[in-house]
């Protein structure tokens, strides 16, 4: 008979920016099997502590909003059951941090628009679009040709993968930032090539990447990362 | 009063966006297109404007591909007006039916990664409701960026404002629309990560602030979408349209209550109560699983109401189950594989060998701010407020009238954004002066009284017995009783938040603080849907009275309410546009008051 609930002890890293002090608080939780931890913490903030602040929107893995370090591994928390934590981390005890990405703002909340100026500067969108077709139809791209960056394209800016990466975040722009520019490059719409690939190939581009594919192995949405940055380091992401 | 709530400083604009997702990054992309130097602000509650609910959105984009010879424009003007239960308004239909594929083509120049067809093309599938030749046949209206539409639209949108230089404004709370002799000049907005009231001045100012999902307490809406448009609409004395026009998805999976599909039925999936008996045998003997969503929604609900459903310990929410364990290997692994894989991150089970939990989910809000088919406001004499816009969910113009179909929905945000920044684009250039500047005093007041409640209690809680109520009296079934007694508890909701204590007085990212404001926004848009509902005698598209069960002649208008106090409200109505119908064109006929049958 598998257990109907666990007996969970969080050890929380705490923020104050009002008194900049930081902390740990433990919180006991009997927590049901299915519960994802942002049930978990909300069951914190309903019935323990209001003042613990984290953050979720979708949860349901699409936004990328909850994530979290929880023993180590960063993760979306809205995807971890509490079950399945206590089976993969083989305890019933987990200590949770903010991402190490960007500068935390209270508790678990980070400055998202720090880590998100990362992405901003391989500038994710086309600079220059190719003209439609002649009666301003469509562009071709066949789906094989679409198969190559596709998966590229499935990054929801977490940065969990960004926390995992061994280079700091000071001088790589990171894992999600460098599938951003990817993309683009790989898409046959995109005429400005030349300005990506300095900015791939810049001081703060894939050279700081050290290949450990820690990206791949913790990315949420399963994108093997690291080989879209081995294809740009061999020069591969020219389009078809 | 506690001095440190103060005005902190003033910033002027253009255009000023409450809201950053589809609607809003398309209207505001438009605006810097046309023009360049334009300064754009888009406030969003969320971290990033990519957090937004629209990144959610799966299935795909109706648009009527002109290249299609079997399908049309008017096909597709049809299949809406008789989806929204002939409450649609018919001039919008036709704006957003002709400007789909214009709006398909800009998202794809702009490069949105929109699934391909062998020869390359966009790629077009089916849903229900698209039909060709008035109901005759199904037809391949939606394109479709694999099962992630939405983030595709996202994502072009916010590389394309990025791009052209607009301001965002990234967790943050817009709390007092500034509103004076019938003019707009702008919101008092509060910034989470600071904890500092700012007020933003502005010659347009376009709400584009989502959806109220989380009134329900099973939704596939996000965290964020607690109708904060809505109720700030209603506290500056402006009337909202339709609040009683509430989608419900027959199967949300139990824990996030995203949607189980339609496909799990089609494909032979069965029904059980508690008992594991099959029960749609019960309510639909032929159709059986296969019944319209609506139907199917309140055969479940019916189940779970007369004691009949399973009771989940961990999300403390009853439900039925969804048999797939008798379906062959290759109809999970090829027709099924994104569902099964649901069911196995978010409730463990595995739909080969175990039962799965469902239960009707709150989807979309057709109801919202009524504007016209400009996006431009309009109070309830339908003077139209100089100034102030709405788009995307949180409005009403009303494309879906009282019930949206499929795919509609991220076609509005897109062809909606385009039209009103046409709009204010036009206002913008023509008037040089902002608005006459409203005071902005209101917020003080109400977040002072936030900030100096001594009692305690627990707005989660609080918050929960709202979402419990709305969903067992107020969801797929209503009957004046049970509105009624819903009214009574929201009441009484109402007086206990206004006395909780926080446990932290802190402004800066004081999450328990925005959350105690979300609820006074939960609690309006909850009383207003209540009463609207109540004063609906009649069943309609989404909105159905187990006590009156049927669609009603007299009933053939939107309505329209206003909150003069907590559970004081004013009604009136608004005539549904049919002016296709009124045109007398080719096939005007089939845009008259019609049946719903599918």
């Amino acid at each position: 008979m598998m257990e109907s609930f666990y007996d969970i002890t969080l050890n929380v890293h705490r923020y104050d920016p009002d008194t900049d002090k930081r902390w740990i608080d433990t919180y006991q939780v009997k927590a049901g099997r299915i519960m994802r931890f942002v049930d978990v913490l909300r069951k914190v903030n309903d019935e323990q502590d209001a003042t613990l602040a984290w953050g979720s929107s979708c949860e349901h893995g699409q936004c990328g909003s909850c994530s979290m370090k929880i023993n180590g591994k960063p993760l979306l928390s809205c995807e971890l059951l509490v079950e399945n934590a206590v089976h993969y981390f083989d305890t019933t005890t987990f200590t949770i941090e903010p991402l190490d990405v960007a500068p935390v703002i209270r508790d678990l909340v980070i400055d998202t628009d720090k880590a998100y100026g990362r992405v901003d500067k391989v500038k994710p969108y086309i600079i220059k679009p190719k003209p439609l077709g002649e009666k301003g139809e469509e562009h071709q791209i066949s789906p094989e040709e679409l198969e190559r960056y596709v998966d590229a394209t499935r990054c929801i800016n977490c940065f969990c993968c960004a926390s995992a990466c061994i280079s700091s975040h000071h001088n790589f722009l990171g894992p999600n930032a460098m599938l951003a520019a990817i993309v683009r490059v790989m898409d046959p719409r995109e005429q400005e090539k030349q300005s990506r690939f300095d900015t791939l190939y810049s001081e703060n581009g894939i050279y700081r990447c050290h290949s450990s594919q820690a990206c791949s192995f913790v990315c949420p949405k399963e994108i093997d990362v690291a080989h879209f940055i081995a294809l740009a380091k061999n020069g591969e992401i020219k389009p078809a | 009063m506690r001095n440190y709530l103060k005005l902190d400083a003033t910033m002027r604009c253009d255009v000023l966006i409450i809201g950053a997702g589809g609607a809003a990054l398309r209207c505001a992309a438009e605006i810097l297109e046309q023009k360049p130097n334009a300064n754009v602000v888009a406030l969003t509650k969320v971290s990033h404007p990519q957090k937004s609910h629209t990144s959610t959105a799966q299935g795909g984009l109706a648009a009527v591909d002109p290249k299609d010879p079997l399908d049309s424009t008017l096909f597709h003007m049809f299949d809406t007006w008789k989806g929204s239960d002939c409450t649609a308004d018919q001039n919008v239909v036709k704006k957003i039916c002709e400007s789909a594929w214009e709006q398909i083509l800009w998202l794809e120049n702009r490069g949105m990664h929109f699934s391909r067809d062998p020869q390359g093309r966009l790629s077009k599938r089916t849903f229900g409701g698209h039909t060709r030749n008035f109901g005759e046949a199904s037809v391949h209206r939606a394109v479709f960026e694999a099962d992630r539409t939405g983030k595709g639209i996202m994502d072009t949108g916010w590389g394309e404002t990025l791009k052209r230089g607009i301001t965002f404004i990234n967790q943050c709370l817009a709390v007092e629309l500034l509103i004076k002799n019938g003019a707009c000049s702008g919101c008092i907005v509060f910034r989470q990560k600071e904890g500092t009231f700012v007020k933003i001045l502005a010659k347009a100012t376009i709400f584009a602030s989502g959806g109220s999902g989380q009134v329900f307490q099973v939704t596939t809406n996000c965290r964020q979408n607690t109708g904060d448009g809505l109720a700030l609409v209603l506290q500056s004395g402006l009337p909202v349209m339709d609040p009683e026009a509430v989608q419900f998805h027959p199967t949300g999976i139990v824990g996030p209550g995203i949607l189980a599909s339609e496909t799990l039925r089609s494909v032979g999936g069965i029904l059980r109560n508690a008992a594991f008996e099959p029960f749609m045998v019960n309510y639909a003997p032929k159709m059986k699983e296969l019944a319209p969503r609506d139907l199917v929604a309140r055969a479940i609900e019916s189940e779970i109401r007369e004691g009949r459903g399973v009771m989940n310990p961990d999300h403390n929410i009853p439900h039925v189950w969804i048999d797939l364990r008798h379906l062959p290997a290759e109809v999970h692994e090829k027709q099924i594989p994104e569902v099964s894989s649901f069911f196995k991150r978010y409730v463990n089970l595995d739909p080969k060998t175990d039962l799965c939990p469902v239960r009707p989910s709150n989807h979309y809000h057709m109801g919202g701010i009524p504007t016209n088919e400009y996006g431009e406001v309009e109070d309830a004499s339908q003077n139209i407020i100089e100034g102030l816009y709405a788009i995307g969910e949180c409005a009403a113009a009303s494309f879906h009238g009282f019930n949206r179909l499929g795919t509609n929905s991220i076609l509005e945000l897109i062809t909606m954004g385009k039209l009103v920044a046409d709009r204010v684009v036009a206002a913008i250039e023509k008037g040089p002066s902002h608005n006459p500047e409203s005071d902005g005093k209101r917020f003080i007041e109400r977040f002072s009284g936030y900030l100096q409640a001594g009692k305690k209690d627990s707005l989660g809680l609080i918050r929960s017995s709202l979402r419990r109520i709305m969903t067992e009296n107020v969801s797929v079934f209503r009957t004046e009783k049970g509105i009624e007694e819903a009214i009574q508890i929201l009441s009484e909701l109402k007086v206990r938040a206004e006395n909780t204590a926080l446990a932290g007085r802190s402004l800066a990212m004081n999450q328990e603080l925005v959350q105690r404001w979300e609820l006074d926004n939960l609690l309006a848009v909850s009383m207003v849907i209540c009463q609207a509902a109540l004063d609906r005698k009649e069943s309609r598209g989404a909105h159905f009275r187990d006590d009156y069960p049927d669609r009603k002649d007299e009933y053939n208008h939107h309505t329209l309410i206003s909150m003069i106090d907590f559970g004081i409200t004013e009604s009136g109505r608004r005539e549904v546009d049919m002016s296709i119908f009124k045109a007398g064109g080719e096939q005007h006929e089939k845009f008259a008051i019609i049946e719903r049958k599918y």
